[in-house]
C-alpha cells in the first residue's frame, strides 16, 4: 500500500511542472498557475503555522494571508533560491508579527490543567518512553500543552525554536531570514532552551503532585 | 552508546525515523540512565508540536527528494539531444528489466510465499539512519 502510494507520488512529480515553471505562467498572467502552486505548498505551510498557533482555524487563515502576500510579492522573487524557502521566509515573517501583535504571553505557567492534560502528564512521567511516542500524535492534549509551554516563550526565542528544531534551518539561515545577527539566533537559541527547560520542569513536577 | 549521543538522537525516536537496531540502543540506554530518562520526558512535553512524525525528517523530506528528482528529469529533458536520447535509452531498459522480472516472478514464485517473504524479511523494514547531529538537541540536559 504504501509502495503504491510512494510510486503514485512519485509518477505525479516527474509529470508535474516544477514551481519555476509555474511561477513563469502566473507571472506572464496566467492567475490559475497559482492554484496549483498553492495546492502543492498548502499542507507544508499549514503545518509550519500551527507549530505557532493551536488554534488550526487561525492556523489556516495565516497560511491563506501568505498565499495572498507570495501571490502580490511574486514579481520580486527570485528564480536562484528555491521557491519553498522564499515562501516559508514569508510565513514565518507573518507568524512572528501575528506573535507580537497579540502581546499575550504568560510569563509562568498557568497551573489550571483539566483533566485530560493532567493524564498526559501522568502519562509523561510513569509509562514508558516507547508508549510515550506512541501515544503524543493521537493525543489532542498533548499538543494544548506543548502550546502551552512554547507560549511561555518570548516570540523570537519561539521563532528560533521552531525554525532551529522543527525546520532544521542552520543559523545562518535563520539569521538571514529574520535579518539577525548570527550572535543574536545562537543567544535566542540558548535562552530559549534554558526557559523551556525549566517550565517544563515544572509541568513535570505538577503533573506528579497531582 | 553515550549521554550525548542518545540525547542527540531524540528527535529521531521521536519522529519513528531510527533504524530497528538504533531504536533499541536508544531504549536500552533510557532504561540504564536516569538522567537521560528524565531528559526524554522533559523533551517529550513540547515534542508533539515542535517535532511531529510528519516534520521534516519523514514525509517533507521524502517530497523534498522527489521534488530535486523530478527538478534533475526537467533539467535534463530541457538538455541537449544525447541527454534525452541517454534518458530514454536508459528509461527503455529498465522497463524492459522490470518487464522481465515481473514475467519471472509470476511464473516461478507463488503469490502469496512472495508477499510473506517481503512482509517477514527485516531487511525490508530496515530504514536509513536519520541524520540529526545539525540540531543541537540540547535543551534538556
Amino acid at each position: 500500500m504504501r509502495g503504491r502510494l510512494a510510486s503514485r507520488k512519485i509518477a505525479w512529480s516527474l509529470t508535474a511542472k516544477p514551481d519555476e515553471e509555474l511561477i513563469g505562467e502566473v507571472l506572464a498572467g496566467d492567475a490559475g498557475a497559482f492554484n496549483e502552486l498553492s495546492t502543492r505548498h498548502r499542507p507544508r505551510v499549514e503545518r509550519l503555522c500551527q507549530r505557532f498557533f493551536s488554534d488550526p482555524e487561525m492556523a489556516r487563515d495565516l497560511a491563506q494571508e501568505s498565499f495572498i502576500r507570495a501571490y502580490t510579492a511574486l514579481a520580486s522573487y527570485r528564480r536562484e533560491m528555491p521557491f519553498g524557502g522564499w515562501l516559508r521566509s514569508i510565513v514565518i515573517n507573518l507568524c512572528y508579527d501575528e506573535l507580537r501583535r497579540r502581546r499575550r504571553r504568560p510569563e509562568e505557567l498557568v497551573g489550571d490543567f483539566n483533566a485530560p492534560e493532567v493524564q498526559w502528564m501522568h502519562l509523561v512521567n510513569d509509562a514508558s518512553p516507547e508508549d510515550l511516542v506512541g501515544d503524543a500524535e493521537e493525543r489532542r492534549e498533548a499538543h494544548d500543552l506543548a502550546h502551552r509551554l512554547l507560549d511561555t516563550l518570548r516570540p523570537e526565542d519561539r521563532m528560533v525554536m521552531v525554525m532551529k528544531e522543527s525546520e532544521d534551518m542552520s543559523v545562518a539561515e535563520i539569521a538571514q531570514t529574520m535579518g539577525w545577527s548570527e550572535a543574536k539566533v545562537k543567544i535566542r537559541a540558548f535562552r530559549a532552551r534554558q526557559s523551556l527547560r525549566k517550565q517544563a520542569e515544572r509541568m513535570l513536577a505538577a503533573g506528579r503532585d497531582r | 552508546m553515550n549521554c550525548f549521543e542518545t540525547r542527540q538522537e531524540f528527535p529521531a525516536l521521536w519522529r519513528k525515523t531510527a533504524t530497528e537496531e538504533r531504536r533499541a540502543e536508544l531504549l536500552a540506554h533510557l532504561k540504564s540512565c536516569a538522567k537521560c530518562d528524565h531528559a526524554f520526558r522533559v523533551f517529550a512535553l513540547t515534542a508533539p508540536v515542535l517535532y511531529s512524525a510528519t516534520e521534516p525528517g519523514g514525509r517533507i523530506a521524502i517530497e523534498r527528494r522527489v521534488g530535486a528528482l523530478a527538478r534533475r528529469g526537467a533539467m535534463v529533458s530541457r538538455g541537449s539531444t544525447w541527454q534525452r536520447q541517454m534518458v530514454a535509452m536508459c528509461a527503455g531498459v529498465m522497463v524492459l528489466f522490470m518487464a522481465s522480472a515481473a514475467a519471472y516472478l509470476s511464473v516461478t514464485v507463488p503469490v502469496s510465499s512472495y508477499s510473506d517473504e517481503i512482509t517477514n524479511s527485516e531487511s525490508a523494514l530496515d530504514l536509513p539512519a536519520a541524520d540529526t547531529s545539525v540540531m543541537g538537541n540540547d535543551f534538556a540536559g
